[in-house]
């Protein structure tokens, strides 16, 4: 093949600015699928998955456009992904920037913008769904222009939707977009960018040769393990499978050779031959690592195993899950999940509830502490109940976070307070232009886990757009936190906070807890502490009436009835200690923290 | 044996907001039908027993007019009356009137069980009950043909203060009544409260006026959780069932326990008036009977015989369930080869009773 014809590119752009549609629209316009097949090819591929199980979506799919090969390659959409999304970015040349003409640029218009630019892509700025009638075109340029510098001449405006500008687009990619620079004659390298599992046909790798060529039959290794494989299949996707017999510098494609477990392929690794290595891999390559924590819990206990299967079945096409057993006092057995973000964090949890139908109980996600204790050690905490005593402590680091919060200029003020009570030390400020500025805050990553989201949308009506990057750890004056009912700790409530903020959010916890849980036969206080000492206090006062008051001849099956049904009741509560609590307790309790 | 017959009379002259029995705007051409099915369903089942206790509950039986009330007691004739007997009526107290009072005089009634549930017309109209009637001269009367008399009173009810159930308890005091039924509001569905969506009272006012009731009918023996009388006075029906005994269940949506099942009619009166009365039933085994036996005898204040319990069951009560814990814990007591509910915990009953079901 002409390396000089191929063209990889990926399309960036901020959620829901019309990225599928233009997808959609170039496979048209290439003739890949038409537009009566775009939909039924869907279909059909959905058929196939369920009659044969196997995941056949493919994240880079080879088109034909005068003579001309593109790849073009799918990005993950979230900042929890932004790993993924630059490894995908470093297997192309260019990119095309969507931006929505009644939107304008948004927090990952820029995220993305900038991955670009770190893996040397030549960018071509788009501004999408010109037919709407709110769109603005001026303004929405003007904002292209200001911000990343481009031209007006450079910029294409299109409608995904009726399939304006987009010959046009495709025109530009040939045009800009550089061929592979190709070393055909170096030793095989290839760039790992995404991966699926296969029931069949096991772990499918997507990837870019970038020296050199693979073939079917060539014993690979994989550089950062130096586990090594033989190829069984090669292909693409067109997006119907096509099994090659070798993939040349330059292009995309996939492999399979019988790789059982997805977690032995990491995104970013590089592939070269077993016999006749290269030496350096490829650049860019970071280990994945879990940024958030938390435990997850079966609320029926009898359903840990259902839940671990669950786990390892998730785990099979989501190399990034982590998962541990531990044991709570409070929740019984369950495992300790590390998640590259929030959003991770939920897509799991949603998937064990619907695709497993498993009732859990997730305790408070927590992020890793680094702790220098008094003896010079530094332990790695990722769960505050593990925290050391206080005492052994000598300092406490937390991981920081930088925003990029975009919103109109009218919301600045309510941005800025919500990230000062967030801890937050502002950095500064852009203006994209006179209405709309890029604020960025250094947060500690802990303080967006609750109801950062929530709270920025309530202040701003919904307008501002929100992304981050990790900056780096930072000491921090934290202290960690336990409730106790009826004087002993419950471990899943235990959190690490802010020494400045544990008094409010002490009172704020023991009040909830004392509404949520139903009286006992006893009094029983609920407490906050920081070491031995108690912050925080309120009393569940003492049952004082479960009665039938009336029982007569026409109730006794009745009032039995009423009895089972309560017995069914207290069967459902978690016991703590001598204190009977709702299953629900925990979610309550950590959904509604402030 | 059966000793007991409970005859239902689903009829009202008006709908009270709580009530969630089984009842029927008083339609006068459905009496005479009613009665007519009633006797049948009595033929039907009724082998002969001789018969302590009768109990004519609703509904509001002294809806019925005297003719009515005649039939009505012709039709209860059939039974055979036990020595020493006890036959109850339930009357509203607007009913009362000499002419009924003579009436069931006459017909072999010697309990008269008056719903009076309070004295303050706000919490009267609260309960959509009458308001406009002197209450204490139609106690007056009835004392006049009966000294065995139960009045029903409610309390807990949303607004009330622990005055005013104590001036209702005044008021029922100074009538020198030896028989007193009082029960805390309990907001079923299916009653107009319900729909109204009415919230219980606070628990620990619900609880400082059941220790209230307790403390003001301190010259009564408590003897149930909900009723308290002069001695002697007690209610033997009533007592029927809290001893886990079988009775007859007679009427529209009625209640028995015959031969080792439990049932309940039902409340269809179209097809009880066409004779086709059907019933839900509850066959009871050894263990559920058991089960029967301490959630009713547990709401005795003298609760459960242990000798009886051992003869009835052979079977050694603390050795079920967690009696031996509950009893370590002193919410179950021991005196005088008794057990039951420590007084402390009779208003959290349930909590005990949950174990044996």
């Amino acid at each position: 093949m002409d390396q000089d014809k191929i063209r990889n590119f990926a399309i960036i752009a901020h959620i829901d600015h019309g990225k599928s549609t233009l997808a959609d629209r170039i496979l048209e316009l290439t003739g890949a699928v038409s537009k009566r097949e775009l939909h039924s090819q869907m279909l059909d591929s959905m058929e196939l998955e369920q009659e044969r199980g196997i995941t056949i979506k493919m994240n880079a799919v080879k088109l034909n456009y005068k003579g001309y090969t593109f790849n073009l390659i799918d990005t993950p959409g979230h900042v929890d992904f932004s790993y993924e999304v630059s490894r995908s970015l470093a297997a192309c040349e260019g990119a095309i920037l969507l931006v929505d003409a009644t939107q304008g640029i948004e927090a990952q218009t820029l995220a993305n913008f900038y991955l670009a630019l770190e893996n040397d892509l030549e960018v071509i700025p788009v501004i999408n769904k010109i037919d709407l009638p709110n769109s603005d075109v001026e303004k929405v340029s003007a904002e292209l222009m200001d911000t990343f510098g481009f031209t007006k001449q450079e910029i294409i405006l299109t409608s995904a939707k009726t399939g304006q500008g987009v010959e046009e687009l495709l025109d530009r990619i040939i045009e800009k977009i550089p061929s592979p620079k190709v070393n055909k004659d170096s030793k095989l390298r290839a760039l790992i960018f995404d991966s699926a599992f296969d029931p069949y046909r096991g772990v499918v790798v997507q990837l870019k040769v970038v020296d050199g060529k693979l073939r079917t039959g060539d014993k690979i290794r994989f550089m950062s393990n130096n586990a090594s494989y033989d190829v069984v299949e090669l292909g693409y996707s067109n997006p119907k499978i096509n099994k090659v017999n070798e993939i040349d510098a330059g292009d995309v494609g996939y492999l399979c050779a019988s790789i059982k477990n997805i977690s032995d392929i990491k995104i970013g690794d590089t592939i070269t031959l077993d016999n006749d290595p290269a030496k350096d891999i490829l650049k860019g390559y970071v280990p994945m690592k879990s940024m958030v924590f938390s435990g997850i819990y079966p609320l029926e206990t009898s359903e840990y195993n259902d839940l671990r299967d669950a786990l390892e079945k998730l785990k099979i096409n989501d190399a990034s899950l982590e998962f541990t057993p531990e044991t709570s006092k409070a929740l019984g057995f369950g495992f300790r999940c590390g998640f590259l973000g929030l959003l991770h964090m939920d897509i799991i949890k949603e998937r064990i509830e619907r695709e497993f139908g498993i009732n859990i109980i997730i305790t408070s996600p927590s992020v890793i502490y680094k702790v220098t204790l008094t003896n010079g050690d530094i332990e790695e905490i990722d769960n505050p109940s593990k925290m050391p005593e206080k005492v052994k402590i000598a300092k406490i680091e937390e991981p920081y976070i930088k925003t990029s919060i975009f919103v109109p200029t009218e919301y600045i003020g309510q941005i800025m307070e919500l990230c000062e009570n967030k801890r937050g030390n502002f950095v500064n400020m852009d203006y994209i232009n006179k209405t709309r500025v890029n604020i960025h805050y250094e947060l500690p990553l802990s303080e967006i886990m609750y109801d950062f989201f929530d709270k920025l949308k309530s202040a701003t009506k919904g307008y501002a757009s929100f992304d981050y990057d990790f900056i780096g750890y930072k000491e921090s004056d934290l202290v960690k936190m336990d409730i106790l009912l009826n004087g002993e700790i419950v471990d899943a409530l235990s959190m690490v906070v802010h020494k400045d903020f544990a008094y409010d959010l002490g009172k704020t916890m023991v009040n909830k807890l004392r509404e949520i849980i139903p009286r006992q036969l006893f009094e029983v206080p609920v407490q906050a502490s920081i070491g031995s000492k108690i912050i925080a206090r309120e009393n569940i006062k003492s049952l004082r009436k479960n009665v039938l008051a009336k029982c007569y001849g026409g109730d006794i099956s009745r009032k039995k009835k009423l009895l089972e049904k309560q017995k069914e009741g207290k069967k459902r509560m978690k016991n703590i200690g001598s204190v009977e609590v709702p299953p629900d307790a925990f979610l309550q309790i950590l959904s509604a923290k402030e | 044996m059966i000793k007991s017959v409970y005859i239902h009379i689903p009829f009202c002259n008006s709908i009270c907001s709580y009530c969630d029995f089984c009842k029927f705007f008083y339609k006068k051409e459905w009496i005479n039908k009613y009665l007519d099915s009633l006797k049948k369903e009595i033929t039907d089942n009724y082998k002969g027993e001789l018969i302590d206790t009768i109990y004519i509950g609703g509904g509001t039986p002294s809806s019925l007019d005297i003719n009515e009330l005649t039939k009505l007691f012709e039709i209860i004739k059939v039974f055979k009356l036990n020595n020493n007997y006890e036959f109850t009526i339930e009357f509203n107290v607007e009913d009362i009137s000499s002419d009924k009072l003579e009436l069931c005089k006459n017909n072999n009634v010697n309990r008269i069980s008056i719903g009076v549930e309070s004295f303050n017309k706000k919490h009267l109209n609260f309960l959509e009950r009458n308001q406009d009637v002197n209450i204490k001269e139609k106690i007056l009367l009835t004392k006049k043909y009966f000294n065995n008399i139960n009045i029903d009173l409610i309390y807990a009810l949303p607004n009330q203060s622990l005055k005013e159930l104590e001036e209702d308890l005044d008021k029922y005091l100074e009538l020198d009544i030896p028989h007193i039924s009082c029960y805390s509001l309990i907001l079923e569905e299916h009653t107009k409260l319900h729909n109204k969506n009415i919230k219980p009272i606070n628990q620990d006012l619900d609880y400082d006026m059941y220790k209230l009731i307790n403390n003001k009918l301190n010259e009564y023996n408590h003897y149930e959780l909900s009723n308290y009388s002069k001695p002697g006075y007690e209610s033997k029906h009533n007592l029927v069932y809290w001893n886990n005994e079988e009775y007859y269940g007679f009427g529209v949506g009625a209640s028995g326990y015959i031969n080792n099942i439990r049932y309940t009619n039902s409340k269809n009166i179209i097809n009880y008036m066409n004779m086709k009365y059907s019933r839900e039933e509850e066959i009871i085994t050894k263990e559920n009977n058991i089960s029967y036996e301490l959630i009713l005898g547990f709401r005795k204040m003298s609760g459960i015989n242990i000798n009886e319990f051992k003869k009835k069951y052979n079977i050694d009560i603390i050795d079920l369930y967690n009696i031996k814990e509950l009893l370590n814990k002193k919410m179950l007591i021991i005196e005088d080869d008794n057990i039951f509910i420590n007084k402390d915990y009779l208003y959290l009953s349930n909590e005990i009773l949950v174990n044996f079901v």
